[in-house]
């Protein structure tokens, strides 16, 4: 045997091994603990891709003997494809350790109800992962949708589920409730994802594409318009666009509650600083314009009068953060480096009302209610004060949304009220006393949602016998 | 958020797939005669080598070049005469499928689309930051 060969040969035994490890891997997870359908649906393209490969490698033996000549050819194919199980590998292990026990499993199931009620995305699932950084992120499945079609015709059997989207939560973040709303921007960047990808184009999405184009033209000066820099300035303005469209579709799907979470977050990661709030960098607009666009979009839909009353931290700093005026925004291209200031006004001026006029399409039969809010507040702060999980006994259910935003203007508010009702009064609060009550609140809401969820179902149910 | 280092790997990687696809295709046709789907295969690289000068934003489902890393990785390994040439053997390969000619055109368009996919492989495994001179071209005072 040539020495070509046999280093062929044990490439394709070193990839035999490999999907055989992972198909295993998958079918043992899926036995052993429970899942979300999607990850189900994900694990399984992984079997049978892992099956087809093992099927297709004897040929690769084949053809390399046959045809000699082409044996580097041939394991360049063989290393390509090891480098997409890579990718695939990297998302399997987040995915099995994000069972029933470690994710929050009322809010991913609410939330996937709610996106598969936005235009055009029935159907749509998302896979959560795990992930070992304290950040959330979603992995852009519009790559692996186009790896994925190519390696299908190497393995026709391996088909990658159709709007199949993957979000990554902190692995600490899992059991807790709030923080976790900001998945609701992460399942934004799937839906546009999606939009960007679809066949049939939503004619807003048309509206969007050309406003960059013009945004382009404007943006970038024609000595400067070489296909490379043509891509590097799309690939900013569509980082600036995805992050603006899925905070406001976050806002229309579940109210000030995305917004309030989304600058704890922040505030964590230490982007709340003025100097750090106006600034644009090549992968996020700045998060003063950011927030500008959440108190608009909170204002046009009422939300913002219907908290008028509530006086948190969070909800200071977005008033704060979202008056500076946009003529102090500034684009870095690096950490020093001042971009071109024209990316930023042309995106402001020609970009964001087409995003604007975009959600509000997208999300038409998926947005929430302030009005509902409003009514439902008053009878979840009765039971929160009370210490009991939010319900309407001889009313009409609440819904997932007004408990969500009760319960957090609650948790931001009140916490103390809560202790002064329960705990001995010469007590003196620690944070664990703090934390202890925080916890309750969250059981609760989770509770409540839950119970609004299934209320929902059985009227629903009900309504479809009679 | 989007982990933005992976994004950009990304690209590289659906570029390799993309000239793997190329390459099995050719290679098929030329070793073993099946044509099935050398149609499909070469007008999909022939779509995508004619919008290499205007980048968008939409990608079709087999399309390429339409991203900075794999713009700059074409760059890297074909001069512009290469990618008219390669256009040009494409275009010969479809008009006559069947010559003898075809088959030995189709043998110089692997070994093309080889060196793509190797320096897309590459470029994966170590990937680079956008070039200085792109760079400031998106900074003030160019």
């Amino acid at each position: 045997m040539s020495t070509d060969l046999a280093d062929l040969l044990h490439d394709t035994t070193v990839l035999h091994r490999f999907v055989d490890f992972l198909e295993g891997y998958c079918k043992e997870h899926e036995s052993s603990k429970t899942y979300p359908d999607s990850s189900g649906e994900f694990f399984g393209y992984v079997r049978r891709l892992s099956a087809g490969i093992k099927e297709q490698l004897p040929r690769q033996i084949r053809l390399a003997r046959k045809f000699p000549h082409r044996l580097p050819t041939l394991r360049s194919g063989i290393l390509a494809l090891k480098q997409y199980l890579r990718i695939l590998h990297a998302l399997v292990k987040p995915a099995t350790d994000a069972h029933a026990l470690t994710i929050p499993a009322p809010l991913i199931d609410l939330a996937s109800e709610q996106l598969r009620a936005v235009d055009a995305m029935s159907g749509t699932q998302v896979v959560v992962l795990l992930a070992s950084e304290l950040m959330y992120f979603q992995w852009p499945h519009t790559q692996i949708k186009l790896q994925a079609t190519l390696v299908q015709e190497f393995i026709p059997r391996a088909v990658l589920p159709p709007k199949l989207g993957f979000i990554e939560l902190p692995y600490s973040q899992g059991p807790s409730f709030f923080t976790n709303l900001n998945i609701y921007h992460e399942i934004g960047h799937v839906v546009y994802e999606e939009l960007a990808g679809s066949s049939r184009p939503n004619p807003h999405f048309v509206r969007l594409k050309s406003s960059i184009s013009r945004w382009l033209t404007l943006a970038l000066p024609s000595r400067n318009r070489d296909p490379q820099s043509i891509a590097v300035a799309l690939r900013i303005v569509e980082n600036w666009t995805q992050e603006i469209f899925c905070d406001l579709f976050a806002i229309k799907l579940i109210g000030p509650a995305f917004s309030l979470s989304f600058i704890e977050m922040l505030g964590m990661l230490g982007y709340l600083s003025r100097s750090s709030s106006i600034r644009f960098n090549p992968t996020h607009p700045a998060p003063a314009f950011r927030l500008a666009e959440h108190l608009r979009s909170l204002s046009d839909d009422g939300w913002w009068e219907a908290i008028h009353d509530t006086n948190c931290e969070q909800k200071r700093t977005l008033a704060k953060l979202a008056a500076i005026p946009s003529s102090s925004y500034r684009f870095y291209i690096d950490e020093k480096k001042p971009g071109l200031q024209a990316f930023v006004i042309n995106f402001l001026e020609t970009v964001a009302p087409a995003i604007r006029s975009l959600v509000s399409e997208v999300t038409r039969n998926a947005s929430c209610s302030a009005s509902q809010f409003s009514t439902d507040r008053v009878i979840i702060n009765k039971c929160l004060v009370a210490g009991v999980v939010p319900h309407n006994p001889g009313g009409s259910a609440l819904t997932p949304v007004s408990i969500i935003n009760s319960s957090l203007l609650f948790y931001l508010t009140s916490i103390a009220e809560l202790i002064r009702h329960f705990e001995k009064s010469n007590e003196r609060v620690t944070v664990e006393i703090y934390s202890k009550w925080m916890k309750r609140v969250e059981a609760w809401t989770i509770k409540a949602i839950d119970d609004s969820r299934l209320y929902a179902q059985l009227v629903e149910n009900r309504r479809a016998k009679a | 958020m989007t982990p933005i280092d992976l994004q950009d790997r990304a690209e590289y990687l659906t570029l390799a797939l993309f000239a793997q696809r190329i390459v099995s295709v050719l290679m098929a046709y030329v070793d073993e005669k099946k044509s099935a789907k050398l149609k499909g295969a070469l007008e999909g690289a022939l779509d995508s080598l004619q919008r290499v000068q205007h980048p968008t934003l939409s990608r079709s489902k087999v399309a390429a070049f339409g991203s900075y890393e794999q713009l700059r990785t074409l760059d890297e390994v074909w001069t512009d005469q290469d990618r008219t040439r390669a256009v040009r053997m494409i275009r010969a390969i479809l008009r006559a499928p069947d010559s003898p000619k075809s088959s030995k055109i189709a043998d110089e368009l692997i070994r093309l689309f080889s060196d793509l996919q190797n320096q897309a492989l590459w470029n994966f495994e170590q990937p680079k930051p956008v070039s200085p001179r792109v760079m400031q071209r998106l900074c003030q005072l160019t």
